[in-house]
This record gives C-alpha cells, sequence and structure tokens, in this order.
C-alpha cells in the first residue's frame, strides 16, 4: 500500500476542488446571467478539455508550460525548477481539465434561478453579492455541490494527464493511478489490487458523504 | 441561519484539510532516477541495497526509455538516466542536457515467454512459434512498442531476422514500454511475446511464464548506458557509482544482463 | 416626495411617456398586454434602462440619461410586488420580509405581516402558503424596505377572483397606512377603477389619457383601447342593513340600491362600481318593473361618440354616474342637461367584486 500516492492523489484533489470553488461560482455565475455576444465562443471553450483525450491534454501542457515555453522559462528564473513534472504543475494541469466539470453544472446551477427572484432581490436592496449569497447560493448550491464532486472525482483517477506530464516522481508526482499502474507492471497485483480497493472505497465514501450532507441541509432548505 | 451553520461546516472541515495537507513538494531531498523498464526488479533490488549501505534515498520511476528522453527534454526533474539503449543518451549528450557521454552498465538480452500452459512453447530458435503462425493458431503476441521502447525495436529485428516480422506484424499487440509487454505476455490473452530477460527472470514472473533466450546475434545489441543528468546531486552521483560496483554488479548477472566488460 | 417619471426609447418597444405622482397616491397604469406599462414599471425600478430617461423621486435622481446618473436597481428606494409573487422559497414569510431590511428586525417583520393580516404564517416557507397569502408577504416585503415608491406589476391577476376580492379590500384597507407614491399596473378595469386615484391609460408605448379615475372611467374615448364596456362610475353608499330575502339595502344620495350578498355592518361606507351599459334611463319614475334600484338623478352631460351611442353623465346627490344608451333613445327620451331622470339598474347587475370598501375618500 503507497501511502504517500494516496496523500499526493487527496491533495491534488483538495487543491482543485478548492481554486476551482470560487472558479466554479463565478464563472457558472458569469455564464449564467450573461447576455454578450461572445458568451457562446466562451462556453465553447470551457468544454474543450472534454472533447480531448488526457493524454492529448498532458501532451499540450507540457508543450505550452514545459522547459521551451515562455511560461516555463518564467518559472525556471523565478523559482528555479520547472514547472512541469511537479505536484504545482499537476495542480495547474488538474484546474484547466476540470473547468467544464467545475463549471458547467454550476451554470445550470445558477440558470435554474427564476429570473424574477433575482430582479426582487434587487428590489429589495440586496447588492450583487448578498443577493448571490442570501438568495443565489442557497438556490444553486446543488450544481455546486455535483461540480466539486465531479471535480474531485475526476481528479482522484485522472490518469492521462499525469502520465504525460508528471513523470512518476515518488512524492511528487506519482499519484495512486500511477501506482497502480506501476504496481502491475511491476507483477504485483495484489499491491494494484489493495490500492484500487482503497481508491474505490475513498472516492465513493466521498461522495456519498457529500451527497448525504446535501440532502440534509436540502431538506432543511425544503 | 442553521443552513449557513452547517454549510461553514463543510467550508472548515475543507480548509483544514487543505492547509493540514500542503503539498508535500517541498523540495524532496531523495533525487529521481529514471529507469528503463527492463530493470524493475534488477535496479529496485539494487536501489534497496544502496539505501541499506549507504543511508542514501533515492526514488525511482520505471518507464519506456524513449519516453523519458522526451521528457528529460521538457525539463523533467530526473538526476540520473539508465537507458535500454545508448542511443537516447548519446542524443541527450548533443543536445546539452546530460553530464557526459555516460557509461555502459551492462547488456540486455531478449527473451521470448509464455505464460504456464500456452499454446506457445518457449524455444530459443522461435520454431514453435513459426509453426503456429503456419498452422494459424497464433491471436496474439507481445512486443514492446518498437518506436520508443529499445526493447520492442530488438524484438522486431529478431522477428526480421528469423523472416516472421510480416507475418506475425497482424497479430501483434504493443506494450507501452517492456514492463507492460510482460504483462500483455503473460495475461492470457496472448501466446506469449518478447520481452527483456531480466523480467523474465524476476521470480514474481518466472513464477508465471516459461521463456527461452533469444540468440544475441539475431539484432542489434541492447546496449544500456546511464548517465548523470545536469542537476545530479550527490545522492544521485554515489547511485551511479554504486551501480558500477560488485554488489550491483552481481544482482544485475543474477537478472540475466551481460555485464561490459565481461562481453 | 413626489415620484416623476419621463421615459423614451425605441427598444424593446417604442415608448414616450411622462407623468408624476403624488405622495399617497395610487396611480393605476392601464393599457393592453404589449401596450408598455410593466416595462415603464420596470425602468422605474431600475430593472431596465430606456435610452431617455429622467425620474426622480423626493429630489433623489434614481435615472437621468442626460447626466449619466443610473442608480442600479438595489440602490433605489424602490418597493416591488410581481406578477408571480417571487418569494425566496428558501426563506420563510418572516424570512422574505426581513431581506428586504437592511437590519433584519424580526419585531418589524411580524408587525408588517399582521398589516397583511398573516399573524401567525411567519414561519411558514412560500410553497406552504397560498397564491394569495404569498402574494401579501410579497407586499410586506415591498413595505419592510420604507420605499420611496411602492410599484405594483399586476400584483392580483395570478389569484383567483374571491382572493382578489380580498385583496383589493385588503389594499384600500392599507392605504391609511401608506404615504409614498404607488403605482399599479393592471389591465383588469375594474381593480383599476376600485383602487385607483388617478390613471394613466398607455396605447401602444404612449399616454393617451390621465385624469382622476373617475374622469378617465367615465370616458369612452379615453378607453377606446380597453372597450366602451368597461366605462363605469364609482358610487359612494353607505349600508343600512341586510333583508331577509338576501338583499341588503345600500343608501346612495338621492336612494337606496338594493344588492344582494353584501355581507357589511350597517353604518359601513362602501364604494359601488355601476357599468354605464347596465344602467337604463326614464324621465319619470316606471312602476311594475323589476329593478329594484330606481335613483332619482339629473343630467349633466350628454356626450356623443362616433357611433350610435351617447353617454350620458348624471348627477346623484354629490356623486357621479354615466349611462351608456342610443342617440335615438336618448331623442326619444329629448334629454338635456338639467333635466330629471332616474337611473334604473338590476340588482343582479352588480357584480360581487364591484362592491368595495370607501378607501381614502
Amino acid at each position: 500500500m503507497d501511502w504517500t500516492s494516496l496523500t499526493l492523489s487527496l491533495e491534488l484533489a483538495a487543491w482543485t476542488v478548492a481554486i476551482l470553488l470560487p472558479v466554479s461560482v463565478l464563472g457558472g455565475r458569469w455564464l449564467a446571467y450573461g447576455r454578450f455576444r461572445a458568451k457562446g465562443a466562451v462556453e465553447a471553450l470551457v468544454m474543450l478539455p472534454l472533447v480531448l483525450p488526457p493524454t492529448v491534454f498532458g501532451f499540450y501542457l507540457l508543450l505550452a508550460f514545459g522547459r521551451n515555453s515562455p511560461v516555463g522559462a518564467f518559472w525556471q528564473e523565478t523559482f528555479g525548477h520547472q514547472l512541469v513534472f511537479t505536484f504545482e504543475g499537476l495542480v495547474v494541469a488538474s484546474v484547466i481539465f476540470n473547468l467544464p466539470f467545475a463549471i458547467q453544472p454550476a451554470q445550470r446551477g445558477f440558470e435554474a434561478i427564476a429570473v424574477d427572484l433575482r430582479e426582487a432581490a434587487a428590489t429589495c436592496g440586496m447588492s450583487p453579492w448578498r443577493s448571490l449569497w442570501k438568495v443565489e447560493l442557497p438556490l444553486a448550491w446543488p450544481g455546486l455541490m455535483t461540480a466539486m464532486v465531479l471535480t474531485f472525482a475526476q481528479t482522484l483517477g485522472e490518469f492521462g494527464i499525469v502520465l504525460m506530464g508528471g513523470g512518476s516522481i515518488p512524492g511528487e508526482t506519482k499519484t495512486v493511478a500511477i501506482a497502480i499502474y506501476d504496481r502491475v507492471q511491476g507483477f504485483d497485483m495484489q499491491g494494484a489490487g489493495i490500492m484500487s480497493a482503497a481508491l474505490v472505497a475513498i472516492s465513493f465514501s466521498a461522495i456519498a458523504i457529500t451527497y448525504g450532507l446535501s440532502a440534509r441541509v436540502g431538506r432543511r432548505l425544503a | 441561519m442553521p443552513v449557513l451553520f452547517c454549510r461553514r461546516h463543510l467550508l472548515a472541515a475543507l480548509s483544514s484539510l487543505m492547509l493540514s495537507a500542503a503539498p508535500a513538494s517541498a523540495q524532496n531531498e531523495a533525487p529521481v532516477i529514471a529507469a528503463a523498464s527492463d530493470l524493475q526488479f534488477a535496479v529496485t533490488e539494487i536501489a534497496a541495497a544502496f539505501t541499506a549501505e549507504t543511508g542514501h534515498e533515492v526514488r525511482l520511476s520505471f518507464g519506456s526509455t524513449g519516453n523519458f528522453a522526451t521528457q528529460i527534454r521538457e525539463g523533467a526533474p530526473f538526476q540520473m538516466f539508465m537507458a535500454a539503449d545508448q542511443k537516447f543518451i548519446a542524443d541527450l549528450h548533443a543536445e546539452g542536457l546530460t553530464r557526459d557521454e555516460g557509461v555502459l552498465y551492462a547488456e540486455g538480452r531478449l527473451a521470448l515467454m509464455a505464460p504456464k500452459g500456452s499454446a506457445l512453447q518457449p524455444d530459443a530458435a522461435l520454431d514453435n512459434l513459426a509453426a503456429l503462425l503456419e498452422a494459424g493458431t497464433l491471436t496474439r503476441f507481445a512486443i514492446a512498442n518498437p518506436e520508443h521502447a529499445p526493447y520492442g525495436l530488438r524484438a522486431q529485428e529478431a522477428l526480421q531476422h528469423r523472416g516472421l516480422w510480416e507475418e506475425i506484424k497482424p497479430f501483434l499487440i504493443l506494450g507501452e514500454n517492456v514492463s507492460q509487454t510482460a504483462q500483455f505476455a503473460l495475461s492470457g490473452n496472448a501466446e506469449g511475446g518478447i520481452v527483456a530477460l531480466s523480467l523474465a527472470l524476476a521470480p514474481e514472473v518466472a513464477a508465471q511464464g516459461d521463456h527461452a533466450l533469444i540468440p544475441a546475434d539475431w539484432h542489434a545489441p541492447l546496449m544500456q548506458r546511464m548517465v548523470l543528468l545536469r542537476d545530479a546531486g550527490p545522492a544521485a552521483e554515489a547511485f551511479y557509482a554504486y551501480v558500477q560496483q560488485p554488489k550491483a554488479r552481481e544482482i544485475m548477472v543474477r537478472y540475466g544482463f551481460v555485464l561490459p566488460d565481461e562481453g | 416626495m413626489t415620484l416623476k417619471v419621463a421615459l423614451r426609447a425605441d427598444v424593446p418597444i417604442p415608448l414616450d411617456v411622462a407623468f408624476s405622482v403624488a405622495p399617497g397616491e395610487l396611480v393605476a397604469l392601464v393599457g393592453h398586454s404589449g401596450s408598455g406599462k410593466t416595462t415603464i414599471l420596470r425602468a422605474i425600478a431600475g430593472l431596465w434602462q430606456p435610452e431617455e430617461a429622467r425620474v426622480t423621486v423626493a429630489g433623489a435622481v434614481w435615472l437621468d440619461s442626460a447626466a449619466k446618473v443610473a442608480l442600479p436597481a438595489h440602490r433605489r428606494h424602490v418597493g416591488m410586488v410581481f406578477q408571480n409573487y417571487a418569494l425566496f422559497p428558501h426563506m420563510t414569510a418572516a424570512g422574505n420580509v426581513m431581506a428586504a431590511m437592511e437590519r433584519p428586525d424580526r419585531a418589524e417583520a411580524l408587525r408588517l405581516l399582521d398589516l397583511v393580516n398573516l399573524h401567525g404564517f411567519a414561519d411558514r416557507k412560500p410553497a406552504q402558503l397560498s397564491g394569495g397569502q404569498q402574494q401579501r408577504v410579497a407586499l410586506a416585503r415591498a413595505l419592510a424596505r420604507k420605499p420611496a415608491a411602492l410599484l405594483l406589476d399586476e400584483p392580483f391577476s395570478a389569484v383567483d377572483r374571491a382572493t382578489r376580492e380580498r385583496l383589493h379590500a385588503e389594499i384600500l384597507a392599507l392605504r391609511a397606512h401608506l404615504a409614498m407614491p404607488m403605482i399599479l399596473v393592471t389591465h383588469d378595469m375594474n381593480e383599476a377603477q376600485l383602487l385607483a386615484d388617478r390613471m394613466v391609460v398607455i396605447e401602444r408605448g404612449r399616454v393617451v389619457r390621465e385624469g382622476t379615475t373617475a374622469a378617465v372611467m367615465a370616458d369612452p374615448d379615453a378607453l377606446r383601447a380597453m372597450g366602451i364596456r368597461e366605462v363605469a362610475a364609482m358610487l359612494p353608499v353607505t349600508v343600512e342593513g341586510a333583508d331577509e330575502d338576501g338583499l341588503t339595502r345600500l343608501d346612495a344620495a338621492t336612494g337606496p340600491l338594493y344588492l344582494p350578498g353584501v355581507d357589511s355592518a350597517p353604518g359601513t361606507r362602501l364604494r359601488v362600481r355601476i357599468m354605464a351599459h347596465e344602467v337604463i334611463l326614464s324621465r319619470d319614475r316606471p312602476v311594475g318593473l323589476s329593478a329594484q334600484n330606481i335613483l332619482p338623478c339629473t343630467v349633466t352631460a350628454i356626450r356623443a361618440g362616433d357611433g350610435p351611442g351617447v353617454m350620458v353623465h348624471l348627477a346623484v346627490g354629490a356623486d357621479e354616474i354615466v349611462a351608456s344608451i342610443t342617440r335615438r333613445a336618448a331623442a326619444q327620451l329629448a334629454l338635456q342637461p338639467g333635466d330629471t331622470a332616474h337611473a334604473i339598474l338590476k340588482s343582479m347587475s352588480v357584480a360581487r367584486d364591484h362592491i368595495t370598501g370607501a378607501g381614502r375618500t
């Protein structure tokens, strides 16, 4: 049982969710309410990572942030090492790849709020921020919850991107999915089996707990 | 208000999880060694011995030589690279990414392998394989991907030498590296495959399959070269030296490698 | 404290209106769907911005396109009641009312809910309230903000008739507590006549008539768009008492009216909406008619239109009613301003929701 890789995967998932939560709220809300000409283009752009196979995505990220790119050069200057093949690099990749999972359900959640509720909030004297906090979030939170659960689960299982742009460095980029892959290649079926079961158990419990909690909160709101 | 409370609890839980799990990316001291997949078992043993003797830790990453070369070009933070073919080392050296030209640490050998109970009985001349092809009963055969795995390219050469390449091509399944190839070969979904001898000899693998050593003159030699990369630190240097010493060499021999000066 | 409105726009519909509403006054904006009345209300609320506009309340400028001032809706001190209530489903009634307050004050919220006759409903969620109750909460919420102007956008069109009647009565009762300018958008002429002090008739984005309710409702030209059958007058009466056979006697200035099903206590002052096309005129007091209501009156004016009808304005004491009769009939009766006549009305002609409280008069 490779605890390091398991904790690494959990950290990666936690950081991705933490970073994407405000993006989900603000981005989803902006797209839900916005009426601007480029809206279709923005939505398509957000969906793009879904269209690309993870390995292709990882490949493009390697090109975009690798040693020979402006970002890579800047990172090297500033921090003394590369962005790719590090945990931070995985977080960046994970955040970008999970944008569709984070934004789309949130957008639907906000869209489901009737327009006259928002207008009523405005005529009640609520500023957009107050309206977000007191009216919109309490109504849109199921969409946000779905977004975060999808992001978390998707990141825990992420393989292709990590394979391409991670380097399988123990304690840094060797996530549990990679570790399982390695175990299989090392003919350690038992180890692979144990870690797979652990991954499934953790993902399942995380999702079950989240939905359980949300059902309870939902009952209070109903 | 009760609703807000519950949500605050959730938020508090999440943030404390994050804070306590601040990224472990704080510079880990142990250097990362990129090693070709055929070294899976041999180098794991060598590294354990190294750590026991010197107290230095190393982190190992196994994969296809070609993939590692690409990653190193892209800035992967490996400190040492043990390739399965010296050409990749030469290219990296030409690009200034290595400290020097490196050193030959072993010569690899090919093995024909088949799971126990397979229709294919491994023999060094590949006659049984030819027979299966003739009879039309071969369904799948595993080799590593010749495009980036040296053992795959050598397997192709061996099959070409034996005159079976064209016939067997439609039945090939390609492993991403030679470890995965061994996986495929023993999975029961193929009659067998050509893998690294070092893998076939590993106890875990030998328990599941039989093998035969393929003659070395059927393919270009697998000159396995290793090199320290530009940012190599003292621990990596120590390991680099250790691999060339008797204890490590003895482990390599046990896994079927031919040592350079023994030819 | 007066609300002054001037709006002009080309999209999404052409608009060109200007009017004002005094504090404590309830002005009805009437017109067909698509006439622009809701758009006007939304512009005042800040939910929509026309090309050229100026909206001021008590000197505070909410919108002035020339000066490039446009306060967002949440900064205008407006209270708005929506057609579909727009209550926040996740908050209780009290919660909804407090949402409009700067500093949530539950005691004040309860007081407002009492004011709209929802005592004891404070902790119910909107899903547990009927349409009429929800609209009352919406009203309480609009008032919670102590708004400088109260805007009502077809507030009773989503409830059933009986509930609407009750809500009309409550609004009238509430008027005593409301000192701000109020605008009611409605396409229901009965509602407009019952509740409003003044009316602004909107047709295709323009004001076609403006004036007191009595004047506008008696003017077929003004109501051309809404239909001549809406012409009516409100007659003040006092309840005298209920008779055993189900009719209630109501005393008007010049005589009694007998109407069915009026529940109010003796002495209550009410107003009855008398539709012009329901009134029959005769010079002498008729006998042998089934109609129970015969009111002596004096002809004050006769207005002819383009068609075969004329509108006869009649004084009933100090009050006024109108009768819509044919020109032929007017000629046959040789009616002239100053003549005495009798207005005849069937008891069954007056609808239940055409009788309402005295209002502010």
